[in-house]
C-alpha cells in the first residue's frame, strides 16, 4: 500500500532511521452491541475517537501506514483502503453507486490534511453501506472477527513484502544462508505491523479454530494482536493477545474515555513499546471447552489421534469426533479391591454413565471386545 | 564403503545443481534420488545419475514479446513458489504427539566448505531453525538432540518438549569444532534409550543430518537396525554429501519399505528444506492406528501471584510472579508446555492444541483462473494488490485464448495466466502472495471466513473434510 501517502518513500534516505508502521483496525461493528452501547458511547463517537487515533498515528511519522476492517455480523468488509473489486453482487448493489456519488464532495477540505480526510471519507462511507445494506436477517449476536484478523494477516503480509529488500530473490543461496543465521539474533523488521481489535461482542465458539489458526499466523510473523473491548467478554481475543505479546485492555467500566484509551494504550509501536510500561493481564483463561458438552473443564482427556478434548471418558473409550478406539492408559483406573457382599447400585450407574469428574469413574480400563 | 566413489558423485552432483537451482525447481528431492543410484550395483536399473541429464537454465528461458526477459524470470519465480504448495491436501490421521531425536553430525566431515559458512555452521542454524519449527508445528511434542563425534554420541539436550531448553543448549555447542569420526550405530542406541520410555500412542522418531560417508562402528549395525523396527523407530537421514548404501538400508527398513526418508541436499535451500519438512507431522499408517489412546491433560489458566509476593516455580526453582498452577495437585509451573513436576499430569495450553489442528484440517489447494474467468475481480480479495488487467485480445476471442495458455503451460505447471487464484468454496480471487501465505502460515481461507452469508458456512465445510478423514480412518 505504498500509495497511502502521496509521498515517496524511497528518495528520503536521511529519514529513513524510522521503520514505516502499519497499524490495521478491525472494528466490530455488531448492531445489537452497538445498540446497548447507545446511550454511552454511540458508533458514530466511536468512529469520530478512532478516527483521532488514526490521525495521531499516521502523524506520528511519514511513512505510517494505516488499515481499517470492519468485523460485521456476517461479513468482514474493508473500510479503508476500499476494495477495488466489483463486488460480485453479493452485498448491496446500490452501494456502489451511492459511495461514488458522495466521495468527491467530501474528499476535497481546505481545512484537512488531505489524506486524513481522504481515510475519514473512505471509512465513513464504507461504513454507512455497510450499516444500509444489514437487513434483520444478518443480526447475530457474535461477528466474524476470525475473517477480519485472516484479511488483515494477509495484507500485513503483502504489505511487508512490498518493503523487503528485493535482494533475497536474486541470489538464493547467500541471502539465504545469512538470514538463517541470524534469524535467532532477531534481523530487524522493514515494517512494524500491529493490529487492533475494537470488540463489543462475545467470542463465538464455532471460530475457535479459524481465530486461533490466524493467531498463530500472528505470532509466527510477530505482529502483535491488541484488544480494546466495550462490551462482552472476548476470550479467544484475550489469548491472542497473550499468545501474540500484545495488550488488552477492557474500557467496559467506561466506554467513554475511549480516545484516552486508545491514546494511551495502544499508540505505542512495537519499537516504542519495549521502553513503555505496557498494561498487563493479571490472569488469562486457558481453560478449554470440552467437545461432548462444551462445559469449560481445566482437566481433561484428549484424544491422541485427533485431539478432541473430552470432560470425562467417552462411552466405551471411542472418541466422539474420530471414532477412533482408544486404550485408556492407566487414568481413572483405580486399585483392585476385594468386591464386597453388599451391592450398591446407585453408586455404580452413577460412575458408569461417564459423568463429569474425571478421577470419580470407577469403570476402570473397558476391555476390548 | 566406496568413499572416494560417493565423494565423487555428491560433489559432481552439487556442482551440477548450482547451475541450475534457481530455476528449476522442479522436485528436487526425486533428483537427489537419481542421483544416488550407483551404476555398479546390479538390482538396478536406468542408473542415470544426476550429472548425466543436465539441464540448463538457459533452456528454460523464452524471450518474451517484447524482446526482454523479465516476465519469464518473474513467471518462473512464481512457479516455484507454487510448486511448494501444490502438495496433497487429503486429511490424512497424523501422528500429532511425537516424540523425535535430532542427530548432527559433528564429526570431522562437517568442517567441509561446500554449504557456506560451514557445513557444521550451517546444520547447526538449520537445527537451531528446526527446532523452532518443530514446536511451531507440533507444540504437544517431545525432542531431544544428539550430536555425534569422536567416534561415540553426545547427548546434547534431553527429551523436553520446550524449545528454549533446545536452543539454549544448541548456542552452546555452535561454536564447538566438528572433529573425529561419527559412528551411526552409537548415536542410533542412544536415540534407542531416550525414546524407550516414550509412550506408544506418540510417534517416535530419529532425523539424522549425516555429512559423512562412513561410520566407526563398535558392532554390527543391522543388529542395532532390527531393533529400531522391534521399538517402532522410524529414521529419516538427510545427507550432506553423497548417497550412502547403510544410510538408505537404514531409512527403508525403519518405514516398512520407504526410502522417501533418506535425502541427499543438493544444496543449501535444499538443505533447509529438506530438515524443515520433518516438521510436518508424519501421516500414520495404517497398522499403527491401534496405539490410539486417551491422554488426560490439564489446562491450566496463568496468574499472577497476589500483590507483592513471588512464588517459586515448582520445575526450576525459580522465584516468579506469573505462572500456571497445576489442575490436578496446584504446583506452580512457569512455563508450558510441561509436565508437572508434582504428579506428571500433562500440562498445556489448550491453544497448543488448536496449532496442531491446521494439521488434521488442512486448507484445500486454490485453483488457477483463467482469463475468460478474470472479469470478476480487479484486486486481490485479501490484500487488496491489483491483479494484471484482462487483456483486450482475450476477452471475446476464445481460440486465441486457448492458443496463449497452450504456449506458457507446459513451462510453468500450476501457474495462473491471469495471476489470480480461486477458493474454490467461496469463489473469491487471491494473488500469489495471499495463496501461500493462506496455505503456508494462516490455514484460513480469507474469502471463507470473511463471509457467512453464502452457501454452507465454513463449519460446514469443516465438518466435511472432518468426514472425509473418518472415512479414511475406518
Amino acid at each position: 500500500m505504498n500509495r497511502i501517502d502521496a509521498s515517496d518513500h524511497y528518495d528520503e534516505s536521511s529519514f529513513a532511521a524510522q521503520t514505516p508502521s502499519l497499524l490495521t483496525i478491525v472494528i466490530d461493528t455488531n448492531p445489537r452491541a452497538w445498540a446497548a452501547l447507545h446511550h454511552v458511547l454511540p458508533i458514530s463517537k466511536a468512529i469520530a475517537n478512532i478516527l483521532v487515533f488514526v490521525n495521531a498515528h499516521l502523524a506520528f511519522g511519514n511513512d505510517n501506514q494505516v488499515a481499517v476492517l470492519a468485523a460485521h455480523t456476517n461479513r468482514a468488509v474493508w473500510l479503508y483502503p476500499k476494495s477495488p473489486n466489483p463486488d460480485g453482487g453479493s452485498y448491496g448493489r446500490g452501494q456502489d453507486v451511492h459511495m461514488s456519488g458522495v466521495e468527491p464532495e467530501l474528499g476535497t477540505s481546505a481545512n484537512k490534511y488531505p489524506q486524513f480526510a481522504q481515510i475519514e471519507t473512505s471509512i465513513l462511507t464504507s461504513l454507512r453501506a455497510l450499516i444500509d445494506s444489514t437487513t434483520a436477517a444478518d443480526l447475530n449476536p457474535t461477528t466474524l472477527i476470525s475473517g477480519a484478523l485472516t484479511i488483515a494477516l494477509s495484507h500485513i503480509h503483502k504489505t511487508s513484502l512490498a518493503f523487503e529488500p528485493p535482494k533475497t530473490s536474486t541470489d538464493p543461496a547467500n541471502p539465504t544462508t545469512a538470514a538463517a543465521l541470524t534469524s535467532s539474533s532477531t534481523a530487524t523488521p522493514n515494517l512494524h505491523a500491529r493490529i487492533l481489535v475494537l470488540s463489543v461482542s462475545d467470542s463465538e465458539p464455532a471460530q475457535y479454530i479459524p481465530t486461533m489458526n490466524a493467531v498463530f499466523a500472528a505470532s509466527h510473523a510477530r505482529i502483535p494482536l491488541d484488544t480494546i473491548t466495550l462490551h462482552g467478554t472476548p476470550t479467544f481475543l484475550q489469548q491472542a493477545a497473550f499468545i501474540t505479546g500484545g495488550t488488552y485492555l477492557s474500557a467496559a467500566a467506561n466506554p467513554r474515555g475511549l480516545l484516552s484509551y486508545l491514546m494511551f494504550g495502544f499508540l505505542a509501536d512495537a519499537d516504542a513499546r519495549r521502553s513503555l510500561v505496557a498494561p498487563t493481564q493479571d490472569s488469562v483463561d486457558f481453560r478449554a471447552a470440552c467437545f461432548c458438552h462444551r462445559d469449560v473443564v481445566d482437566t481433561g482427556f484428549v484424544c491422541s489421534v485427533c485431539l478432541s478434548i473430552f470432560c470425562g471418558v467417552p462411552d466405551g473409550a471411542e472418541c466422539l469426533t474420530c471414532g477412533t478406539r482408544l486404550a485408556l492408559g492407566a487414568y481413572g483406573a483405580k486399585p483392585a479391591v476385594v468386591p464386597r457382599k453388599r451391592k450398591k447400585k446407585k453408586i455404580a450407574r452413577v460412575n458408569g454413565s461417564g459423568g463429569g469428574e474425571d478421577t470419580g469413574s470407577a469403570t476402570g480400563t473397558p476391555v476390548p471386545p | 564403503m566406496a568413499d572416494s566413489d560417493g565423494e565423487f558423485q555428491g560433489d559432481d552432483a552439487s556442482d551440477d545443481e548450482f547451475g541450475h537451482q534457481g530455476t528449476s525447481g522442479t522436485q528436487p528431492g526425486a533428483r537427489g534420488q537419481s542421483g544416488q543410484n550407483k551404476p555398479r550395483k546390479g538390482g538396478r536399473k536406468s542408473a542415470r545419475a544426476a550429472w548425466e541429464d543436465i539441464q540448463r537454465s538457459w533452456d528454460a528461458v523464452v524471450e518474451g514479446a517484447d524482446g526482454t526477459l523479465a516476465g519469464t524470470i518473474e513467471g518462473l519465480a512464481e512457479a516455484e513458489k507454487r510448486a511448494r504448495l501444490l502438495k496433497d491436501t487429503t486429511p490424512l490421521q497424523r501422528g500429532i504427539i511425537r516424540h523425535l531425536v535430532l542427530v548432527l553430525d559433528m564429526s570431522f566431515a562437517m568442517q567441509e566448505k561446500d554449504m557456506l559458512p560451514s557445513r557444521h555452521e550451517l546444520s547447526m542454524a538449520y537445527a537451531s531453525e528446526f527446532v523452532r519449527e518443530y514446536f511451531e508445528q507440533n507444540p504437544i511434542s517431545q525432542l531431544a538432540i544428539i550430536a555425534m563425534r569422536d567416534g561415540i554420541a553426545v547427548r546434547i539436550s534431553d527429551m523436553s518438549g520446550n524449545p528454549a531448553d533446545h536452543l539454549e543448549k544448541l548456542q552452546t555447542w555452535v561454536k564447538q569444532e566438528s572433529q573425529g569420526n561419527p559412528s551411526l550405530q552409537n548415536a542410533l542406541e542412544m536415540c534407542r534409550g531416550a525414546l524407550f520410555h516414550t509412550p506408544s500412542h506418540g510417534t517416535r522418531e530419529v532425523l539424522i543430518v549425516y555429512g559423512a560417508l562412513m561410520s566407526s562402528d563398535p558392532g554390527d549395525i543391522h543388529e542395532t537396525i532390527n531393533s529400531l523396527i522391534k521399538d517402532r523407530i522410524h529414521v529419516s537421514i538427510v545427507g550432506l554429501a553423497a548417497q550412502v548404501a547403510i544410510c538408505e538400508e537404514l531409512c527403508s527398513k525403519t518405514n516398512s519399505g520407504d526410502k522417501s526418508g533418506y535425502n541427499i541436499a543438493l544444496h543449501e535451500q535444499h538443505f533447509r528444506e529438506l530438515m524443515l519438512a520433518i516438521t510436518t507431522p508424519p501421516a500414520t499408517r495404517a497398522q499403527e492406528q491401534s496405539n490410539a489412546s486417551l491422554l488426560m491433560m490439564g489446562f491450566p489458566s496463568r496468574t499472577l501471584a497476589a500483590g507483592d509476593s513471588i512464588h517459586y516455580c515448582a520445575c526450576h526453582n525459580r522465584p516468579t510472579r506469573e505462572g500456571y498452577a497445576c489442575t490436578r495437585c496446584g504446583s506452580r509451573v512457569c512455563r508450558l508446555p510441561a509436565e508437572c513436576p508434582g504428579c506428571g499430569l500433562t500440562l498445556i495450553l489448550s491453544t497448543h492444541l488448536a496449532r496442531s489442528y491446521h494439521h488434521l484440517f488442512p486448507l484445500r489447494n486454490w485453483v488457477e483462473v483463467p482469463w475468460s474467468e478474470a472479469r470478476r475481480s480487479r484486486a486481490c480479495y485479501s490484500c487488496l494488490a491489483p491483479f494484471p488487467e484482462v487483456p483486450s485480445s482475450r476477452a471475446g476471442a476464445k481460440g486465441k485464448g486457448k492458443e496463449d495458455r497452450a504456449a506458457p503451460a507446459p513451462v510453468v505447471k500450476g501457474l495462473s495466466e491471469s495471476g489470480r487464484y480461486a477458493c474454490e468454496v467461496c469463489n473469491n480471487h487471491f494473488c500469489i502472495d495471499c495463496d501461500l501465505f493462506a496455505h503456508e502460515v494462516l490455514h484460513n481461507c480469507p474469502g471463507c471466513q470473511s463471509d457467512t452469508r453464502g452457501v454452507g458456512n465454513e463449519n460446514g465445510d469443516r465438518d466435511a473434510t472432518n468426514g472425509n478423514a473418518m472415512e479414511i480412518d475406518s
